[in-house]
Protein backbone atom coordinates (compact mmCIF):
# COMPACT_ATOMS: atom_id res chain seq x y z
CA UNK A 1 0.00 0.00 0.00
CA UNK A 2 1.31 3.72 -0.71
CA UNK A 3 2.80 5.47 2.20
CA UNK A 4 -0.63 8.01 2.26
CA UNK A 5 -2.49 4.81 3.26
CA UNK A 6 -0.17 3.62 5.46
CA UNK A 7 -1.02 6.58 7.09
CA UNK A 8 -4.32 6.71 7.28
CA UNK A 9 -6.15 3.77 8.54
CA UNK A 10 -7.53 2.53 5.13
CA UNK A 11 -8.56 -1.25 5.35
CA UNK A 12 -6.27 -3.37 7.17
CA UNK A 13 -3.46 -5.16 5.07
CA UNK A 14 -2.86 -7.68 8.02
CA UNK A 15 -4.06 -11.06 6.05
CA UNK A 16 -2.90 -10.22 2.42
CA UNK A 17 0.21 -12.35 2.67
CA UNK A 18 -2.07 -15.07 1.11
CA UNK A 19 -0.91 -18.59 2.33
CA UNK A 20 -1.63 -22.00 0.21
CA UNK A 21 -4.70 -24.52 1.29
CA UNK A 22 -1.98 -26.93 2.97
CA UNK A 23 -0.73 -24.45 5.21
CA UNK A 24 -3.69 -23.05 6.39
CA UNK A 25 -5.40 -26.49 6.69
CA UNK A 26 -2.37 -27.03 8.74
CA UNK A 27 -2.88 -23.86 10.99
CA UNK A 28 -6.32 -24.57 11.18
CA UNK A 29 -6.12 -28.03 12.65
CA UNK A 30 -3.34 -26.67 15.44
CA UNK A 31 -5.91 -23.87 16.32
CA UNK A 32 -8.83 -26.75 16.60
CA UNK A 33 -6.84 -29.51 18.13
CA UNK A 34 -6.14 -26.66 21.30
CA UNK A 35 -8.80 -26.89 23.95
CA UNK A 36 -10.58 -23.21 24.53
CA UNK A 37 -9.32 -23.08 27.47
CA UNK A 38 -5.37 -23.22 26.32
CA UNK A 39 -6.42 -20.73 23.64
CA UNK A 40 -4.75 -17.48 24.20
CA UNK A 41 -6.19 -14.54 22.90
CA UNK A 42 -3.23 -13.86 20.41
CA UNK A 43 -3.71 -17.29 19.37
CA UNK A 44 -7.70 -16.84 18.42
CA UNK A 45 -7.16 -13.13 17.14
CA UNK A 46 -4.29 -14.83 14.31
CA UNK A 47 -6.66 -17.84 13.78
CA UNK A 48 -9.74 -16.01 12.88
CA UNK A 49 -8.50 -12.86 11.47
CA UNK A 50 -6.74 -14.73 8.56
CA UNK A 51 -9.36 -15.01 6.20
CA UNK A 52 -7.52 -18.62 4.78
CA UNK A 53 -7.03 -19.83 7.99
CA UNK A 54 -10.93 -19.15 8.80
CA UNK A 55 -12.15 -20.77 5.59
CA UNK A 56 -9.84 -24.08 6.42
CA UNK A 57 -11.79 -24.07 9.69
CA UNK A 58 -15.05 -23.90 8.30
CA UNK A 59 -14.55 -26.29 5.66
CA UNK A 60 -13.38 -28.59 8.75
CA UNK A 61 -16.38 -27.86 10.86
CA UNK A 62 -18.74 -28.51 7.76
CA UNK A 63 -16.94 -32.06 7.30
CA UNK A 64 -17.86 -32.42 11.38
CA UNK A 65 -20.82 -31.75 11.06
CA UNK A 66 -22.45 -34.86 11.25
CA UNK A 67 -20.59 -36.57 13.02
CA UNK A 68 -20.17 -34.33 15.85
CA UNK A 69 -22.63 -32.01 16.11
CA UNK A 70 -22.04 -31.02 19.40
CA UNK A 71 -18.26 -29.91 18.61
CA UNK A 72 -19.64 -27.57 16.26
CA UNK A 73 -22.45 -26.20 17.84
CA UNK A 74 -19.66 -25.16 20.54
CA UNK A 75 -17.14 -23.69 18.13
CA UNK A 76 -19.11 -22.06 15.66
CA UNK A 77 -21.02 -19.72 17.87
CA UNK A 78 -17.42 -18.48 19.19
CA UNK A 79 -16.55 -17.59 15.63
CA UNK A 80 -19.76 -15.75 15.18
CA UNK A 81 -19.51 -13.97 18.70
CA UNK A 82 -15.66 -12.76 17.38
CA UNK A 83 -16.54 -11.39 14.39
CA UNK A 84 -19.12 -9.51 15.90
CA UNK A 85 -17.15 -7.64 17.49
CA UNK A 86 -14.88 -6.90 14.47
CA UNK A 87 -15.43 -4.02 11.99
CA UNK A 88 -16.34 -4.58 8.08
CA UNK A 89 -12.48 -2.84 8.00
CA UNK A 90 -10.57 -5.64 9.63
CA UNK A 91 -11.93 -7.88 6.66
CA UNK A 92 -11.32 -7.88 2.78
CA UNK A 93 -14.67 -6.72 0.85
CA UNK A 94 -18.01 -8.81 2.18
CA UNK A 95 -15.48 -11.25 3.94
CA UNK A 96 -16.89 -10.15 7.53
CA UNK A 97 -20.48 -11.12 6.26
CA UNK A 98 -19.60 -14.28 4.46
CA UNK A 99 -17.60 -15.66 7.59
CA UNK A 100 -20.71 -14.33 9.77
CA UNK A 101 -23.22 -15.96 7.67
CA UNK A 102 -20.75 -19.11 7.47
CA UNK A 103 -20.64 -19.33 10.94
CA UNK A 104 -24.44 -18.88 11.77
CA UNK A 105 -24.98 -21.42 9.10
CA UNK A 106 -22.48 -23.85 10.74
CA UNK A 107 -24.17 -23.58 14.00
CA UNK A 108 -27.99 -23.61 12.70
CA UNK A 109 -27.11 -26.78 11.26
CA UNK A 110 -25.48 -28.06 14.30
CA UNK A 111 -28.06 -27.37 16.46
CA UNK A 112 -30.94 -28.38 14.40
CA UNK A 113 -29.26 -32.11 14.19
CA UNK A 114 -28.54 -31.78 18.38
CA UNK A 115 -32.64 -31.40 17.98
CA UNK A 116 -32.71 -27.82 19.41
CA UNK A 117 -35.23 -26.00 17.02
CA UNK A 118 -35.36 -22.54 18.51
CA UNK A 119 -31.91 -21.83 18.32
CA UNK A 120 -31.51 -23.40 15.09
CA UNK A 121 -34.58 -20.76 14.06
CA UNK A 122 -32.56 -17.55 15.51
CA UNK A 123 -28.63 -18.57 14.07
CA UNK A 124 -30.51 -19.37 10.67
CA UNK A 125 -31.83 -15.62 10.86
CA UNK A 126 -28.26 -14.58 11.73
CA UNK A 127 -26.90 -16.57 8.76
CA UNK A 128 -29.78 -14.76 6.17
CA UNK A 129 -28.96 -11.33 7.79
CA UNK A 130 -25.66 -11.79 7.26
CA UNK A 131 -25.20 -13.94 3.98
CA UNK A 132 -27.55 -10.78 2.65
CA UNK A 133 -25.08 -8.58 2.44
CA UNK A 134 -22.28 -10.70 0.48
CA UNK A 135 -21.23 -10.20 -3.12
CA UNK A 136 -23.10 -13.17 -4.40
CA UNK A 137 -25.94 -14.22 -1.65
CA UNK A 138 -28.17 -16.39 -4.07
CA UNK A 139 -25.85 -19.79 -3.28
CA UNK A 140 -25.56 -19.04 0.44
CA UNK A 141 -28.87 -17.65 0.52
CA UNK A 142 -30.24 -21.44 -1.07
CA UNK A 143 -28.28 -23.25 1.68
CA UNK A 144 -30.13 -20.96 4.96
CA UNK A 145 -33.38 -22.28 2.95
CA UNK A 146 -32.28 -25.68 2.87
CA UNK A 147 -31.53 -25.66 6.40
CA UNK A 148 -34.83 -24.02 7.19
CA UNK A 149 -36.65 -26.96 5.07
CA UNK A 150 -35.03 -29.74 6.93
CA UNK A 151 -36.31 -27.67 10.34
CA UNK A 152 -39.57 -27.89 8.66
CA UNK A 153 -39.26 -31.69 7.81
CA UNK A 154 -38.20 -32.22 11.46
CA UNK A 155 -41.39 -31.07 12.11
CA UNK A 156 -43.15 -32.95 10.17
CA UNK A 157 -44.46 -30.20 7.95
CA UNK A 158 -44.22 -32.57 5.05
CA UNK A 159 -46.47 -30.62 2.74
CA UNK A 160 -44.46 -27.27 3.26
CA UNK A 161 -41.28 -28.84 2.17
CA UNK A 162 -42.49 -30.22 -1.01
CA UNK A 163 -44.27 -27.33 -2.00
CA UNK A 164 -41.33 -25.27 -1.34
CA UNK A 165 -38.18 -27.63 -1.97
CA UNK A 166 -38.58 -26.83 -6.06
CA UNK A 167 -37.32 -23.31 -5.47
CA UNK A 168 -34.45 -24.04 -4.06
CA UNK A 169 -33.35 -27.23 -5.90
CA UNK A 170 -33.74 -24.74 -8.97
CA UNK A 171 -31.41 -22.35 -7.42
CA UNK A 172 -28.70 -25.01 -6.95
CA UNK A 173 -29.36 -26.34 -10.33
CA UNK A 174 -28.38 -23.00 -11.61
CA UNK A 175 -25.57 -22.53 -9.80
CA UNK A 176 -24.25 -26.19 -10.75
CA UNK A 177 -24.13 -27.07 -6.93
CA UNK A 178 -24.71 -30.89 -7.70
CA UNK A 179 -24.58 -32.20 -3.92
CA UNK A 180 -26.48 -29.29 -2.41
CA UNK A 181 -29.52 -30.50 -5.28
CA UNK A 182 -29.05 -34.16 -4.52
CA UNK A 183 -29.78 -32.97 -0.75
CA UNK A 184 -32.95 -30.81 -2.04
CA UNK A 185 -33.91 -34.71 -3.69
CA UNK A 186 -33.26 -36.80 -1.00
CA UNK A 187 -35.33 -34.18 1.51
CA UNK A 188 -38.31 -34.21 -0.74
CA UNK A 189 -37.88 -38.15 -0.96
CA UNK A 190 -38.22 -38.01 2.39
CA UNK A 191 -41.38 -36.63 3.43
CA UNK A 192 -43.23 -38.28 0.01
CA UNK A 193 -42.25 -41.38 1.88
CA UNK A 194 -43.57 -39.96 5.76
CA UNK A 195 -46.55 -38.76 3.14
CA UNK A 196 -47.31 -42.34 2.13
CA UNK A 197 -46.39 -41.75 -1.29
CA UNK A 198 -43.88 -44.40 -0.90
CA UNK A 199 -43.64 -45.11 -5.00
CA UNK A 200 -42.79 -41.81 -6.01
CA UNK A 201 -40.46 -41.87 -2.67
CA UNK A 202 -39.04 -45.05 -3.58
CA UNK A 203 -38.11 -43.91 -7.10
CA UNK A 204 -36.29 -40.52 -6.11
CA UNK A 205 -34.24 -42.63 -3.67
CA UNK A 206 -33.75 -45.23 -6.31
CA UNK A 207 -32.30 -42.20 -8.68
CA UNK A 208 -30.16 -41.06 -5.86
CA UNK A 209 -28.54 -44.16 -5.16
CA UNK A 210 -27.80 -44.94 -8.61
CA UNK A 211 -25.62 -41.95 -9.03
CA UNK A 212 -26.55 -41.68 -12.62
CA UNK A 213 -28.31 -38.38 -12.44
CA UNK A 214 -25.86 -36.41 -9.89
CA UNK A 215 -22.07 -36.76 -8.78
CA UNK A 216 -23.09 -36.97 -5.11
CA UNK A 217 -21.17 -37.59 -1.86
CA UNK A 218 -21.14 -41.78 -0.94
CA UNK A 219 -22.65 -40.71 2.69
CA UNK A 220 -25.96 -39.42 0.89
CA UNK A 221 -25.71 -42.40 -1.07
CA UNK A 222 -25.81 -44.56 1.49
CA UNK A 223 -28.68 -42.88 3.32
CA UNK A 224 -31.01 -42.95 0.11
CA UNK A 225 -29.95 -46.90 -0.08
CA UNK A 226 -30.83 -46.72 3.49
CA UNK A 227 -34.06 -45.56 3.17
CA UNK A 228 -35.12 -47.33 0.11
CA UNK A 229 -34.51 -50.24 2.13
CA UNK A 230 -36.71 -49.43 4.74
CA UNK A 231 -39.36 -48.59 2.15
CA UNK A 232 -38.99 -52.52 0.19
CA UNK A 233 -39.29 -53.73 4.02
CA UNK A 234 -42.29 -51.92 5.02
CA UNK A 235 -43.80 -53.54 1.39
CA UNK A 236 -42.84 -56.72 2.48
CA UNK A 237 -39.80 -57.08 -0.20
CA UNK A 238 -37.32 -58.17 2.85
CA UNK A 239 -34.74 -59.70 0.40
CA UNK A 240 -34.74 -56.22 -1.48
CA UNK A 241 -34.39 -54.24 1.67
CA UNK A 242 -31.47 -56.22 2.81
CA UNK A 243 -29.75 -55.79 -0.41
CA UNK A 244 -29.95 -51.75 0.03
CA UNK A 245 -28.90 -52.35 3.68
CA UNK A 246 -25.68 -54.03 2.67
CA UNK A 247 -24.83 -51.60 -0.07
CA UNK A 248 -25.54 -48.23 2.19
CA UNK A 249 -23.25 -49.87 4.84
CA UNK A 250 -19.84 -49.32 3.17
CA UNK A 251 -20.49 -46.00 1.96
CA UNK A 252 -21.65 -45.02 5.57
CA UNK A 253 -18.76 -46.38 7.48
CA UNK A 254 -16.18 -44.69 4.56
CA UNK A 255 -17.87 -41.34 5.66
CA UNK A 256 -17.99 -41.64 9.01
CA UNK A 257 -21.44 -40.87 9.50
CA UNK A 258 -22.50 -42.68 12.45
CA UNK A 259 -25.92 -41.51 12.92
CA UNK A 260 -26.85 -42.73 9.85
CA UNK A 261 -25.71 -46.22 10.58
CA UNK A 262 -27.13 -45.82 13.39
CA UNK A 263 -30.71 -45.55 11.78
CA UNK A 264 -29.31 -48.39 9.18
CA UNK A 265 -29.16 -50.70 12.32
CA UNK A 266 -33.25 -49.82 13.16
CA UNK A 267 -34.28 -49.97 10.09
CA UNK A 268 -32.45 -53.48 9.92
CA UNK A 269 -33.94 -54.23 13.14
CA UNK A 270 -37.41 -53.68 12.17
CA UNK A 271 -36.80 -55.92 9.16
CA UNK A 272 -35.48 -58.93 10.72
CA UNK A 273 -38.50 -58.19 13.59
CA UNK A 274 -41.16 -58.42 10.82
CA UNK A 275 -38.98 -61.61 9.48
CA UNK A 276 -39.74 -63.26 12.79
CA UNK A 277 -35.57 -63.51 13.68
CA UNK A 278 -36.06 -61.80 16.92
CA UNK A 279 -32.92 -62.11 18.70
CA UNK A 280 -30.83 -60.47 15.58
CA UNK A 281 -33.47 -57.57 15.50
CA UNK A 282 -32.52 -57.36 19.42
CA UNK A 283 -28.82 -57.28 18.72
CA UNK A 284 -29.58 -54.41 16.08
CA UNK A 285 -31.76 -52.43 17.95
CA UNK A 286 -29.32 -52.47 21.00
CA UNK A 287 -26.25 -51.80 18.89
CA UNK A 288 -28.43 -48.90 17.68
CA UNK A 289 -29.07 -47.86 21.03
CA UNK A 290 -25.18 -47.82 21.70
CA UNK A 291 -24.27 -45.56 18.78
CA UNK A 292 -26.86 -42.99 19.93
CA UNK A 293 -25.68 -42.76 23.15
CA UNK A 294 -22.14 -42.24 22.02
CA UNK A 295 -23.28 -39.16 19.99
CA UNK A 296 -24.94 -37.91 22.11
CA UNK A 297 -28.28 -37.98 20.78
CA UNK A 298 -29.98 -39.08 23.66
CA UNK A 299 -33.58 -38.68 22.69
CA UNK A 300 -33.32 -40.81 19.87
CA UNK A 301 -31.53 -43.12 21.99
CA UNK A 302 -34.83 -43.09 25.09
CA UNK A 303 -37.05 -43.34 21.23
CA UNK A 304 -35.07 -46.34 19.94
CA UNK A 305 -34.73 -47.99 24.10
CA UNK A 306 -38.85 -48.07 23.34
CA UNK A 307 -38.57 -49.88 20.36
CA UNK A 308 -36.37 -52.05 22.04
CA UNK A 309 -38.32 -53.00 25.01
CA UNK A 310 -41.30 -53.85 22.62
CA UNK A 311 -39.04 -56.42 20.58
CA UNK A 312 -37.59 -58.00 24.00
CA UNK A 313 -41.22 -58.02 24.93
CA UNK A 314 -42.61 -59.89 22.37
CA UNK A 315 -39.07 -62.30 22.53
CA UNK A 316 -40.46 -63.01 26.20
CA UNK A 317 -37.89 -61.17 27.85
CA UNK A 318 -39.82 -58.74 30.42
CA UNK A 319 -37.30 -58.51 32.46
CA UNK A 320 -35.04 -56.68 29.78
CA UNK A 321 -38.00 -54.78 28.71
CA UNK A 322 -38.50 -53.14 31.84
CA UNK A 323 -34.79 -51.99 32.24
CA UNK A 324 -34.79 -50.69 28.48
CA UNK A 325 -37.78 -48.54 29.44
CA UNK A 326 -36.50 -47.55 32.94
CA UNK A 327 -34.05 -45.99 31.04
CA UNK A 328 -36.03 -44.17 28.11
CA UNK A 329 -38.19 -42.71 30.93
CA UNK A 330 -35.84 -39.65 32.34
CA UNK A 331 -34.88 -38.72 29.09
CA UNK A 332 -38.41 -38.54 27.38
CA UNK A 333 -39.53 -36.35 31.03
CA UNK A 334 -36.43 -34.33 30.92
CA UNK A 335 -36.90 -33.45 27.29
CA UNK A 336 -40.55 -33.39 26.78
CA UNK A 337 -41.45 -35.79 24.25
CA UNK A 338 -44.45 -36.49 24.93
CA UNK A 339 -46.79 -34.26 26.56
CA UNK A 340 -47.57 -34.16 30.53
CA UNK A 341 -51.20 -35.48 29.64
CA UNK A 342 -49.97 -38.39 28.32
CA UNK A 343 -51.41 -41.42 29.51
CA UNK A 344 -49.59 -43.74 28.04
CA UNK A 345 -46.44 -43.10 29.64
CA UNK A 346 -48.58 -43.04 33.51
CA UNK A 347 -49.66 -46.44 33.11
CA UNK A 348 -46.06 -47.95 31.61
CA UNK A 349 -44.59 -46.35 34.62
CA UNK A 350 -47.17 -48.26 36.88
CA UNK A 351 -46.97 -51.29 34.72
CA UNK A 352 -43.38 -51.35 35.22
CA UNK A 353 -43.22 -50.94 39.10
CA UNK A 354 -45.33 -53.79 39.37
CA UNK A 355 -43.37 -55.81 36.89
CA UNK A 356 -46.22 -56.12 34.59
CA UNK A 357 -44.95 -54.80 31.94
CA UNK A 358 -48.40 -52.90 29.76
CA UNK A 359 -47.81 -53.73 25.73
CA UNK A 360 -50.64 -51.59 24.78
CA UNK A 361 -49.32 -48.52 26.55
CA UNK A 362 -45.74 -49.33 25.35
CA UNK A 363 -47.34 -49.74 21.92
CA UNK A 364 -49.04 -46.38 22.00
CA UNK A 365 -46.09 -44.54 23.47
CA UNK A 366 -43.54 -46.09 20.61
CA UNK A 367 -46.34 -44.87 17.72
CA UNK A 368 -46.32 -41.70 19.40
CA UNK A 369 -42.57 -41.07 19.56
CA UNK A 370 -42.55 -42.57 15.88
CA UNK A 371 -44.43 -39.86 14.89
CA UNK A 372 -43.76 -36.62 16.82
CA UNK A 373 -40.38 -36.76 17.57
CA UNK B 1 1.22 -7.82 -10.92
CA UNK B 2 3.14 -10.64 -10.97
CA UNK B 3 1.73 -14.25 -10.31
CA UNK B 4 3.32 -17.61 -10.15
CA UNK B 5 2.79 -19.42 -13.39
CA UNK B 6 4.75 -22.93 -11.52
CA UNK B 7 2.92 -25.93 -12.66
CA UNK B 8 3.80 -29.28 -11.87
CA UNK B 9 3.56 -32.34 -14.22
CA UNK B 10 0.80 -34.22 -12.99
CA UNK B 11 -1.79 -31.24 -11.09
CA UNK B 12 -3.83 -32.25 -7.73
CA UNK B 13 -7.70 -31.15 -7.75
CA UNK B 14 -6.10 -28.18 -5.73
CA UNK B 15 -3.55 -27.10 -8.31
CA UNK B 16 -5.90 -27.42 -11.23
CA UNK B 17 -7.93 -25.25 -8.86
CA UNK B 18 -5.22 -22.62 -8.33
CA UNK B 19 -4.43 -22.90 -11.90
CA UNK B 20 -7.88 -21.89 -13.46
CA UNK B 21 -8.15 -19.12 -10.16
CA UNK B 22 -5.01 -17.34 -11.72
CA UNK B 23 -5.62 -18.14 -15.26
CA UNK B 24 -9.10 -16.36 -14.79
CA UNK B 25 -7.93 -13.26 -12.42
CA UNK B 26 -4.91 -12.37 -15.40
CA UNK B 27 -8.18 -12.58 -17.66
CA UNK B 28 -9.48 -10.24 -16.26
CA UNK B 29 -6.41 -8.03 -15.02
CA UNK B 30 -6.44 -5.79 -18.27
CA UNK B 31 -9.93 -4.53 -17.51
CA UNK B 32 -9.41 -4.40 -13.94
CA UNK B 33 -6.03 -2.07 -14.95
CA UNK B 34 -8.12 0.07 -16.77
CA UNK B 35 -11.02 0.51 -14.37
CA UNK B 36 -8.17 1.24 -11.07
CA UNK B 37 -6.06 3.94 -13.45
CA UNK B 38 -8.19 5.35 -16.30
CA UNK B 39 -11.64 5.41 -14.71
CA UNK B 40 -10.89 5.92 -11.20
CA UNK B 41 -7.60 7.91 -11.59
CA UNK B 42 -5.84 5.51 -9.48
CA UNK B 43 -1.64 5.68 -9.77
CA UNK B 44 -0.06 2.66 -11.40
CA UNK B 45 1.47 1.87 -7.90
CA UNK B 46 -1.59 1.80 -5.88
CA UNK B 47 -3.26 0.11 -8.59
CA UNK B 48 -0.77 -2.66 -8.67
CA UNK B 49 -1.20 -2.60 -4.63
CA UNK B 50 -5.07 -2.71 -5.03
CA UNK B 51 -4.83 -5.73 -7.75
CA UNK B 52 -2.89 -8.27 -5.15
CA UNK B 53 -5.67 -7.27 -2.56
CA UNK B 54 -7.90 -8.11 -5.19
CA UNK B 55 -6.27 -12.02 -6.02
CA UNK B 56 -6.19 -12.74 -2.26
CA UNK B 57 -9.82 -11.82 -2.23
CA UNK B 58 -10.89 -13.46 -5.23
CA UNK B 59 -8.94 -16.92 -4.41
CA UNK B 60 -10.86 -17.03 -1.13
CA UNK B 61 -13.91 -16.16 -3.23
CA UNK B 62 -14.00 -18.85 -5.31
CA UNK B 63 -13.27 -21.65 -2.59
CA UNK B 64 -16.98 -20.84 -1.14
CA UNK B 65 -19.07 -22.73 -2.39
CA UNK B 66 -21.61 -21.46 -5.30
CA UNK B 67 -20.86 -21.01 -9.02
CA UNK B 68 -17.94 -21.68 -11.01
CA UNK B 69 -14.48 -19.97 -10.96
CA UNK B 70 -15.30 -18.62 -14.47
CA UNK B 71 -18.87 -17.52 -13.68
CA UNK B 72 -17.08 -15.89 -10.72
CA UNK B 73 -15.20 -13.13 -12.79
CA UNK B 74 -18.43 -10.51 -12.85
CA UNK B 75 -18.13 -10.66 -8.91
CA UNK B 76 -14.38 -9.89 -9.41
CA UNK B 77 -15.35 -6.30 -11.22
CA UNK B 78 -17.63 -5.48 -8.34
CA UNK B 79 -14.86 -6.15 -5.73
CA UNK B 80 -12.67 -4.43 -7.95
CA UNK B 81 -14.98 -1.05 -8.26
CA UNK B 82 -15.48 -1.38 -5.07
CA UNK B 83 -11.96 -1.08 -3.69
CA UNK B 84 -11.06 1.67 -6.02
CA UNK B 85 -13.80 3.48 -4.73
CA UNK B 86 -13.33 2.81 -0.93
CA UNK B 87 -9.82 3.60 -1.16
CA UNK B 88 -10.52 6.91 -3.63
CA UNK B 89 -13.25 8.13 -1.17
CA UNK B 90 -10.52 7.90 1.54
CA UNK B 91 -7.70 9.79 0.04
CA UNK B 92 -10.07 12.32 -1.75
CA UNK B 93 -11.96 12.65 1.67
CA UNK B 94 -8.68 13.30 3.60
CA UNK B 95 -7.47 16.15 1.33
CA UNK B 96 -4.58 14.35 -0.02
CA UNK B 97 -5.68 14.08 -3.54
CA UNK B 98 -8.09 16.72 -5.57
CA UNK B 99 -11.00 14.94 -7.32
CA UNK B 100 -12.11 16.31 -10.52
CA UNK B 101 -15.92 16.24 -12.01
CA UNK B 102 -15.69 12.85 -13.64
CA UNK B 103 -14.11 11.25 -10.54
CA UNK B 104 -16.45 12.62 -8.54
CA UNK B 105 -19.08 11.40 -10.49
CA UNK B 106 -17.65 7.85 -10.71
CA UNK B 107 -17.03 7.89 -6.74
CA UNK B 108 -21.12 8.56 -6.46
CA UNK B 109 -22.03 5.84 -8.66
CA UNK B 110 -23.03 2.27 -7.29
CA UNK B 111 -19.57 -0.03 -7.81
CA UNK B 112 -22.11 -2.69 -8.57
CA UNK B 113 -23.33 -0.60 -11.65
CA UNK B 114 -19.98 0.45 -12.42
CA UNK B 115 -18.81 -3.32 -12.57
CA UNK B 116 -22.14 -4.03 -14.45
CA UNK B 117 -20.75 -1.63 -17.56
CA UNK B 118 -17.18 -3.29 -17.35
CA UNK B 119 -18.87 -6.44 -17.26
CA UNK B 120 -20.33 -6.12 -20.76
CA UNK B 121 -16.90 -5.12 -22.36
CA UNK B 122 -16.20 -8.53 -20.39
CA UNK B 123 -18.76 -10.30 -22.36
CA UNK B 124 -17.39 -8.24 -26.23
CA UNK B 125 -14.16 -9.51 -24.77
CA UNK B 126 -15.38 -13.25 -24.14
CA UNK B 127 -17.35 -12.81 -27.91
CA UNK B 128 -13.77 -11.83 -29.84
CA UNK B 129 -12.17 -14.47 -28.26
CA UNK B 130 -14.57 -17.11 -29.16
CA UNK B 131 -14.69 -15.74 -32.90
CA UNK B 132 -10.85 -15.96 -33.11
Amino acid sequence: MPEVAKVLPFRARVGVASCSREEASARARTFRNLPEADRSEQCVNEAYSDGDVLTSICSELWELINTSPSDVAEESPRIYKWLSAKGARDFFFDERDYFLGESALLAAGSFRLLGKRDETERWLDRADASFRHTVAPAAHLARVSYIRLTLRYDMRRHEEVLELVPSVALTFQKLGMENDLAKCRFLEAMSLKELGRVEEAAVSFERLASGEEYRIEPALCGMALVNLGNLRSEQGSFDSALVAYRQASPLLQSANRFSALADLKLMLGGTLQRTGHLGAAVQAFRESVNDYVALGMEARAAYLRVVLAEALLEGGNPREAEWEILAALPTIDQEKMVPESFAAVAILRESVRQRKTDPRALLELREYLQTKN
Amino acid sequence: MEISDEFEATPSAENVFETEVQSVFQETLGLIHIALVSHYQLTEQEATELEKDLFVWFRRFCYRPGASIRENRPYLLVACCQFAREYQKYVVGTGVRASDEKLKSLLDREPVDVAHDFSRSLQLYDFRRSDA
